[in-house]
């Protein structure tokens, strides 16, 4: 009963921060001591790995959607012309 | 404007012209408009020059691309996808063979047009946090300077709008499943 009540305080808690995990983003990186334990929590839980393993999934997806929505080079290279002419003109 | 501050001017834009009109189709939910807030910024930029200290020239010019679409008035669905005939026929979003997976497979039915739709259910500042940072890549901060909100808010509405996608693909698969 007491392991099994550790364990789901131990799955909120990991809800919490597995995006951040997955993202290491600059601006909010887990610590060292949140990474273990949420890597050690990930090792027993299959609940929390399984939607550990779904964000993956959809980051992937939508990193396929990035590659397809780059811009189109002619509009990149309109903005330099665009970038190109703003400057010449304050010569 | 002296030769060297606008060599320096065309220095900090020119490697950031393609984040800025995929941030600025995001926002304005279309590619053609994109080009128009881009332009416009670009010459607000080019007027504020002088004030800029040179560092982080993204955040900088993010922050000009949001004032002046603010001040552009777009009537826009800002954020929706439009385009999704540009992105190639429905298909597994997940599962490919070249690209399966264990971790895959948990969503391996969803069809793309799946994803489509849930992302586009979304409300529009949780869509919009979800493509800034999961489709255009940019950095919790960045998408930040993009909108002019706290990190903090941006972290919230991504991980809302992510839990509710993951949702709607699950309900979506297995409705799929039921069908089938």
């Amino acid at each position: 009963m007491i392991t099994s009540l550790r364990r789901m305080a131990t799955c909120h808690w990991s809800a919490r921060r597995i995006q951040r995990y997955l993202d290491a983003d600059p601006s909010a990186p887990l610590d060292p001591s949140e990474v273990r334990r949420l890597e050690e929590h990930l090792a027993v839980c299959a609940k929390c790995r399984e939607v550990t393993d779904e964000h993956r999934a959809l980051h992937r997806a939508l990193a396929r959607w990035s590659q397809q929505r780059l811009p189109d080079q002619a509009a990149v290279a309109r903005m330099k012309d665009v970038l190109e002419r703003i400057v010449q003109e304050e010569k | 404007m002296d030769v060297q501050r606008s060599h320096a001017f065309t220095t900090y834009v020119e490697p950031e012209l393609e984040v800025l009109l995929r941030v600025a189709r995001t926002l304005t939910g279309s590619a053609a408009d994109a080009e128009d807030l881009v332009q416009e910024t670009l010459v607000r930029a080019f007027r504020a020059v002088h004030k800029f200290d040179g560092a982080h020239p993204r955040a900088w010019l993010l922050t000009i691309l949001r004032n002046t679409n603010m001040n552009l008035h777009r009537r826009q669905r800002p954020g929706l996808v439009e385009d999704w005939a540009s992105l190639g026929n429905p298909r597994p979003a997940f599962g490919a063979a070249a690209q399966d997976s264990a971790e895959d497979a948990v969503l391996k039915d969803i069809l793309n047009e799946d994803l489509e739709v849930a992302v586009n259910s979304l409300d529009e500042r949780f869509r919009t946090v979800l493509l800034l940072v999961d489709v255009d890549r940019l950095s919790y901060a960045e998408a930040a300077d993009a909108l002019g909100v706290p990190v903090g808010t941006i972290m919230s509405r991504l991980s809302r709008a992510r839990d509710r996608v993951r949702a709607q693909l699950r309900t979506a698969g297995a409705s799929q499943g039921r069908k089938s």
